[in-house]
């Protein structure tokens, strides 16, 4: 293999781990709100390594610099889109789990 | 000390989609506070007409603000419906150079104490400096000189702000620039025939959207300054984000689900839209942190572990914002928990 598809083996490992780390946290987390930090953390990070991986197979060139445009969007966009979640939660009048309820997580 | 019922009233007046609201709530307040005293109800609308170096003759905003005074009067009178009370109008400050929260709360201080006025209402949109949020401190240093002060309700149908503002020419030349920009960016070329379209497209945004999308005035020098200063913010944030994704990792794969959930709020110590934007969007991206609600410069996060709190109220993300925004000096301002300490002392 090349360096170069090493790197890209290497990012799109990263990718799809971290998108299964966020539909695991998004299983496994208690409430709207700590599910949200799933979604935008890992899941950003998921989609940022995959479009890397994108970017690093097409090499230098103009279709990079869309890729990285896609990936600017993603950094505007996810956390956006999490806290319109969440801000619709909290005006709803939804409590965050706290953990000393004793409710389930 | 000020009594409980002042019937004595001080309006500071501009130009606000809740004006009439405002005008509305401060005659009923007089009126039924004069009962109470039995005394005669006293409302003064103030307009603090600061020199301003602008491109409009200082006499044509001292006519509008005339205007607009008037028609406060008349506003007023209609409310009192013949109730027994003085409506006083006036145009203060109109020599005079005011540009901080403390100089206004200082000429409507003065006027009150002049008036013996001893309650201020104010316009719950009330903004003369424009862009920053002013009201906050304003309020806090007229209560501090001693006055008592309201706010009017907000008119929850009112749109909060209009989307459709006054443009200015280099408004719409900086929208086509940018658009064209991007189009010619994603073409990939400079044929004839990009340029043809691309010019063609950016004139129909720039035409459609230049009085939506660019909300201050464009200061070329001070752009290009923030955005080198967020060049450098960039790697931060990067590195920040993949600390964040790492620590989430662990959490959700551990076996105990090691997290210890809390909603906390604060208040930023960042001034305008863009930059709360920046840090809220931040804030949501790095280290357990969420932010939930936005309200000026108060926000609510939501935040997922004990660590990530402590992160939060150090103030390094704060910081970071304020360097990219205001420059280097800003960045120098106490962290939050810092701010927290300081008002519990």
């Amino acid at each position: 293999m090349t360096p170069r598809e090493i790197a890209v083996v290497v990012l799109v490992a990263g990718g799809a781990f971290f998108a299964i780390v966020a539909a695991v946290g998004l299983v496994r987390l208690p409430d709207v709100y700590a599910r949200a930090h799933s979604t935008s953390k890992s899941e950003t990070l998921g989609a940022v390594l995959t479009l890397g991986a994108v970017a690093a197979s097409y090499g230098i060139g103009f279709n990079t610099l869309k890729v990285l445009l896609l990936l600017l969007f993603m950094f505007l966009t996810n956390p956006t889109a999490a806290h319109a979640i969440t801000r619709a939660a909290h005006e709803l009048g939804i409590e965050p789990w706290t953990g000393d309820e004793g409710d389930e997580p | 000390m000020v009594t409980v019922t002042e019937p004595r009233l001080l309006v500071p007046v501009d130009e606000s989609a809740s004006l009439r609201n405002t005008v509305a709530y401060a005659v009923d307040e007089a009126i039924s506070r004069a009962g109470e005293e039995r005394e005669p109800a006293t409302i003064h609308f103030v307009f603090p007409l600061a020199e301003r170096i602008s491109f409009r003759n200082s006499s044509s905003r001292a006519d509008a603000a005339r205007t607009l005074l008037d028609r406060v009067a008349s506003w007023a009178e209609e409310d009192a419906k013949g109730a027994d009370i003085t409506i006083e109008t006036a145009l203060v400050a109109t020599h005079e150079y005011l540009s901080t929260p403390n100089d206004y709360a200082d000429v409507l201080v003065r006027y009150a104490n002049e008036h013996d006025l001893g309650l201020a209402v104010f316009d719950p949109r009330y903004d003369p400096i424009g862009s920053t949020p002013l009201l906050p401190s304003l309020e806090a240093e007229v209560r501090r000189a001693g006055l008592t002060v309201e706010e009017a309700p907000r008119d929850a149908e009112q749109p909060s702000q209009p989307l459709v503002r006054r443009g200015t020419l280099t408004q719409f030349f900086a929208l086509f620039a940018a658009s064209f920009g991007f189009y010619l960016l994603l073409a990939g070329s400079v044929a004839p025939f990009e340029l043809a379209t691309g010019a063609i497209s950016a004139g129909i945004v720039a035409v459609a959207l230049w009085r939506v999308s660019l909300t201050s005035p464009v200061a070329p020098l001070q752009t290009v300054k923030r955005l080198a200063r967020f060049c450098l913010y960039v790697p931060f944030l990067l590195w920040e984000i993949v600390k964040a994704n790492v620590e989430i990792a662990y959490i959700v794969l551990h076996p105990d689900l090691p997290i210890d959930p809390e909603m906390v709020e604060f208040d930023a110590a960042v001034w305008s839209a863009l930059p709360v934007t920046t840090l809220a969007n931040s804030i949501t991206l790095t280290p357990g942190t969420l932010t939930v609600d936005v309200e000026r410069q108060h926000l609510i996060i939501h935040t997922l572990t004990g660590s990530a709190r402590e992160d939060l109220f150090a103030g390094t993300l704060e910081r970071a914002v304020r360097f990219v925004f205001y420059g280097r000096a800003a960045a120098r301002i106490p962290s939050p928990f810092e701010r927290r300490e300081e008002d519990d002392a």
